[in-house]
């Protein structure tokens, strides 16, 4: 071999310098678009077999997609899914970046508003107008994963972000679950009060957590359905006079909180639950599971609070429909990936995943046998708001407006928090 | 060109010891190396081409437009960004505060408790040797695993501070729920978890130092505060240096112990420059992450410059 000069060599150096520089001058926005260009378009179609990567945020249930993928790889022979889970928090910051190479994910679930939003923005999602699965939802839960003509996604669970109650509890203080206004809703707090109970665990530490009550907050508070996004855009101020009501009436339940309720993360809110020391637990009915498995006995309602002061509010409750199933358009298996949400989407498997799971789900024709599905099942049928924290985009504002609300409850004035909020609204319009 | 006349004079007129060609002499010199020996350092040069230097030049690109992260188009903004962060976003500046005080903070308490610890610490008693274990403990945990540690302490309801304080009859209060507290609480999980590491440098500090420094000041009635003051600070000097740039950065980027701490993301009173950025750029602002990445990464240089200026760790001129 030949020997090389130091000159030589010097240049190698420099020109494997000047490379990395070119390399890193290359344009912010020359990647890959997966189907951004076309538009959307269905899966491909093709044998079920292969590997399936299944991204998706909630460890909770990775004990129940394990049992749905046993039967799904009995039904179809060669094809093997493996569950690429992540904390919700990364999921939310991580998963586009993530699945946009298409190594992973090629079937996948999002959240609603902003990642389905950049998810679509981005050209993740294939089409699933045309699928086998979109016939067996409830077409009025499939609109959290539209875009125009487009279904996008397939939001699989149906959950209520409104405060649990410990019927129990409830029965002992003769506290009725279904106030009929706010001061009824104080009147029922008052009276779980006096029984020796903290009327509502509230975990104000979590902020993804404890900014649930706001979905019922501002339900009936609002002058307009789309309020979040309108706060987002600038059409409507948190300094309004209905936002300011709404601050007030977070006000008036500071006694009802456990004490020192910022600084309570959600597994001791949990805890005050499930131990019975606390009526109600203000994050949602996705909870169910987590407060059966630390011990929760008694019988589990939800409790809507009611902000109206005559009783005539637009809404009986919230909801939420999430986890919004899609196929990875830069997936190398999409007939596999789209097979997978095929069979997920079956009543009898989401059947199976709402029981274990203690969560309905948007498919149509499923029959709840889990106790406590089967007791929130009337939620199902009542005229309940569609999660509104989920409207805003921009996460720095929906942030903001909620820790508008955790303030008044520390202490300070409506009015203050109204306008802290205000200005981080501002400097994002 | 123009050239300058001396430089052309010098050329004209080498000095009489000078060869007339200087790559002959190199050719000839007994130093001289195999030139293949120059492509020992190529893996390494092309590792930190492509994870540092690139990335870097990257991160100013970006930092000068309004890339979202993820689409094909995007528009150049100038300055825009970096005059947003200074100027319109105040929860930018809000970071950059709580920043600063919890670097202050962490920097002047977990510098003072490991060079007490080091000072009690010092000798190679068999006492001492299982307590600096004990203290350097928290070091080998993870970060999250000290932030999940903590987070249970802190617990209002059912943690540990609370529970002991009741027993006395005080209410400590909501520790991490109280945003003015928030921050404090935070650095003493930090001060706790890295004291440990600080400490076993400023031993191996102490024990440089000659015995008989300490035995002739004796001799000449010093007492403990004048050796200290006189030996031990002076001769620990270059381990002060270590561990306050060392906890500086450090202190800059707790990223994982807030997160794990706070939540993801942390609320305002807990907000500092790395999580803001891993917020904004989880925000779909990419651009706008990069440009202050790149404010932190200056900030992070000037105050580990100015520390060591102010404290004269260093003399001028290096």
């Amino acid at each position: 071999m030949s020997q090389i000069s130091r000159r030589q060599a010097v240049a190698l150096l420099g020109a494997m310098g000047f490379g990395a520089a070119a390399a890193a001058c290359a344009g912010p926005g020359g990647s890959t678009k997966p189907g951004g260009a076309t538009g959307p378009a269905a899966p491909s179609t093709g044998a079920v077999t292969g590997k399936v990567s299944f991204a998706h945020w909630r460890g909770e249930d990775k004990a129940v997609f394990d049992e749905l993928i046993k039967r799904f790889t009995a039904k179809h022979d060669g094809v093997e899914v493996a569950q690429d889970i992540s904390t919700s928090n990364d999921y939310n910051a991580q998963a586009l970046q993530k699945l946009r190479g298409g190594a992973i994910g090629d079937a996948f679930a999002t959240f609603r508003g902003a990642q389905f939003k950049n998810f679509t923005e981005a050209g993740i999602y294939t089409d699933l107008k045309d699928s086998q699965a979109v016939k067996n939802y409830q077409k009025g839960l499939l609109s959290a994963g539209q875009n125009g003509d487009s279904q996008l996604g397939l939001p699989y669970q149906v959950v209520f972000p409104m405060p649990m109650a410990n019927l129990d509890l409830f029965d002992k203080a003769g506290a009725d679950t279904a106030p009929k206004n706010w001061d009824a809703f104080l009147g029922m707090c008052e009276k779980l009060a006096a029984a020796g109970v903290i009327p509502i665990s509230w975990p104000g530490g979590d902020v993804g957590n404890g900014g649930q009550l706001f979905n019922c907050m501002i339900a009936n508070n609002a002058p307009v359905d789309d309020m979040c996004a309108q706060i987002e855009q600038g059409k409507l101020k948190c300094t309004d006079d209905w936002f300011i009501r709404m601050l007030n009436q977070y006000k008036d339940l500071k006694p009802f909180v456990q004490p020192n309720a910022t600084g309570t993360a959600v597994e001791p809110a949990q805890n005050l639950f499930s131990q019975g020391k606390a009526a109600m637990l203000a994050t949602g009915s996705y909870h169910l599971a987590a407060v059966r498995s630390l011990g929760a006995k008694f019988p589990i309602d939800l409790v809507f609070p009611n902000t109206t002061s005559d009783g005539k509010g637009k809404y009986e409750g919230a909801y939420n429909a999430t986890f919004i199933l899609g196929v990875n358009s830069a997936s190398k298996n999409q007939a596999a990936a789209a097979a997978w949400i095929d069979f997920l989407s079956e009543p009898e498997n989401a059947g199976y995943y709402a029981n274990q799971t203690a969560q309905h789900v948007s498919v149509d024709k499923v029959e709840y046998t889990n106790p406590d599905l089967k007791r929130l099942s009337p939620w199902l049928q009542k005229k309940t708001a569609l999660a509104a924290r989920f409207q805003f985009n921009n996460l720095d504002v929906r942030n903001a407006v909620e820790a508008s609300a955790t303030a008044v409850i520390s202490g300070t004035s409506p009015e203050q928090a109204a306008a802290a909020a205000q200005k981080i609204v501002d400097e994002r319009l | 060109m123009s050239i300058h006349p001396g430089t052309a004079a010098k050329r004209k007129a080498p000095d009489s010891h000078t060869p007339a060609n200087p790559a002959k002499v190199r050719r000839r010199s007994p130093t001289r190396v195999n030139p293949a020996l120059y492509l020992f350092p190529l893996p390494a040069v092309a590792v930190i081409a492509f994870f540092l230097v690139m990335p870097t030049l990257q991160a100013f690109q970006y930092a000068i437009t309004d890339w979202n992260g993820f689409s094909a188009a995007f528009n150049y903004v100038g300055l825009d960004n970096f005059i947003r962060a200074f100027t319109k976003d105040s929860l930018f500046t809000n970071a950059l505060t709580n920043n600063l005080k919890f670097v202050l903070l962490v920097v002047i308490a977990q510098t003072a408790f490991s060079l007490v610890l080091a000072l009690l610490l010092t000798k190679n008693s068999r006492g001492s040797i299982l307590l600096r274990a004990l203290f350097f403990f928290p070091t080998i945990l993870s970060s999250v695993s000290v932030a999940f540690i903590w987070k249970f302490i802190y617990d209002p309801n059912f943690g540990l501070a609370n529970t002991v304080l009741r027993t006395v009859g005080v209410d400590g209060g909501a520790y991490l729920g109280n945003d003015a507290q928030a921050l404090y609480w935070v650095a003493v999980t930090q001060v706790w978890f890295h004291s440990g590491q600080m400490m076993v440098v400023y031993i191996a500090g102490l024990q440089a130092i000659p015995k008989e420094l300490y035995e002739a000041a004796e001799m000449d009635g010093a007492n403990k505060w004048q050796q200290f003051k006189s030996i031990t600070w002076p001769f620990v000097a270059p381990a002060t240096s270590i561990v306050v740039a060392y906890t500086t950065v450090q202190s800059f980027k707790a990223f994982d112990l807030i997160l794990g701490i706070a939540g993801n993301p942390p609320k305002a009173a807990l907000d500092i420059l790395s999580t803001r950025i891993y917020s904004t750029f989880a925000n779909s602002e990419f651009g706008y992450a990069a440009a202050q990445s790149i404010i932190f990464m200056a900030m992070i240089a000037l105050v580990t410059w100015l520390q060591r200026r102010l404290l004269r760790l260093t003399p001028k001129g290096d």
